[in-house]
């Protein structure tokens, strides 16, 4: 029922309309336990003020720019929580609260454990 | 053996997984308070937080003044509070005024206690049009408004952001709080709609899809 037209322009979180995520009535609508994820560690380090929300928003909006300028519109491979992802990363790592390479360092470590459980 | 590009989906859960696993070895984010927080947007944001404050307005004639005083005030007593919702004011509907909410200038919606704003509310159409022609606005809605009633029309800002108290309707003499918010829609909060009587079935039972 949702298309990305939708996701992009008809609704927004925060009051612009670049950022908006999927719902539905009016609620969230999260498909994988990872985007519930992200998106509750981005609210938490704002809250903690490891960074103003409008910045994570504004980088969410030029991930989200970045990500059309070089797709197209219809592209099936659209992923709204990759970009709100990529947009953590980004301001999580700027501020300080996570190291560029600690975080690589956690990424290999998790994968070397979960390896042999990825088919 | 898999690659990271083999698997681009289970490479970002781990990505995910990485963030989470470091804030929380740094004690900078804890578990439980994650859970609150997705628990909060994922469950408890929406127009049913919207349906109790006019619930209880309808109930309790002390709340509905402190409401319409300062909705702000009024609103975080019943623990609702949240991003962008910090400037609340509440306008209320009387056989004498329909009162209608839009944002002209961008989506601006008091979604900390309606949840997600829809797509109409969004669209060049509504934004442009609530202003201007209000009345064949709500027609397209399917809300007749007579001439004797008077149409306020409230644009919401970044600072300011509206919440029609809808008009308790016929019929729920005896109903409680709990009953009562059932009753009242997105839509009657923004003022596209009036909250229609109970029907004789009973609303509450029915699934959602």
């Amino acid at each position: 029922m949702f298309t990305k037209f939708e996701h992009f322009v008809a609704t927004s979180l925060m009051g612009s309309p670049e950022e908006a995520p999927p719902r539905r009535n009016g609620h969230l609508q999260f498909d994988r336990d990872w985007e519930k994820l992200a998106f509750g560690i981005a609210i938490a380090l704002s809250k903690q003020g490891h960074y103003e929300w409008e910045d994570f928003r504004q980088t969410l909006i030029e991930t989200i720019g970045e990500w059309e300028a070089t797709h197209d519109i219809q592209d099936p491979e659209w992923d709204y929580y990759q970009c709100w992802l990529a947009a953590l990363e980004k301001v999580a790592i700027a501020s300080g609260v996570i190291e560029d390479d600690e975080l690589e360092t956690q990424i290999k470590q998790l994968l070397d454990c979960k390896a042999p459980s990825i088919p | 053996m898999s690659s990271a590009h083999e698997h681009p989906k289970a490479d970002i859960a781990l990505r995910v997984k990485a963030i989470e696993s470091l804030l929380v070895e740094k004690g900078i984010v804890e578990p439980a308070a994650l859970d609150t927080i997705i628990d909060a947007y994922e469950h408890r944001i929406g127009p049913h937080s919207g349906a109790r404050i006019v619930a209880k307005a309808w109930t309790d004639p002390a709340f509905k003044q402190r409401l319409l005083a300062d909705g702000t005030g009024a609103i975080a007593e019943l623990g609702l509070t949240g991003f962008s919702s910090e400037h609340m004011v509440v306008v209320e509907n009387t056989p004498a005024v329909h009162n209608l909410i839009v944002c002209t200038l961008c989506s601006c919606y008091p979604w900390a206690i309606l949840g997600l704003p829809p797509t109409w509310y969004k669209s060049f159409a509504y934004r442009s049009r609530a202003v201007i022609d209000p009345r064949s606005v709500l027609q397209e809605f399917g809300l007749e408004i007579s001439e004797q009633v008077e149409v306020r029309v409230w644009d919401s800002n970044a600072d300011l952001r509206y919440l029609v108290l809808p008009e308790r309707p016929a019929g729920t003499e005896g109903m409680t709080e709990e009953q009562l918010s059932v009753l009242v829609t997105r839509n009657a909060m923004i003022g596209t709609a009036k909250v229609d009587s109970p029907k004789s079935e009973r609303v509450a039972s029915e699934a959602a899809p």
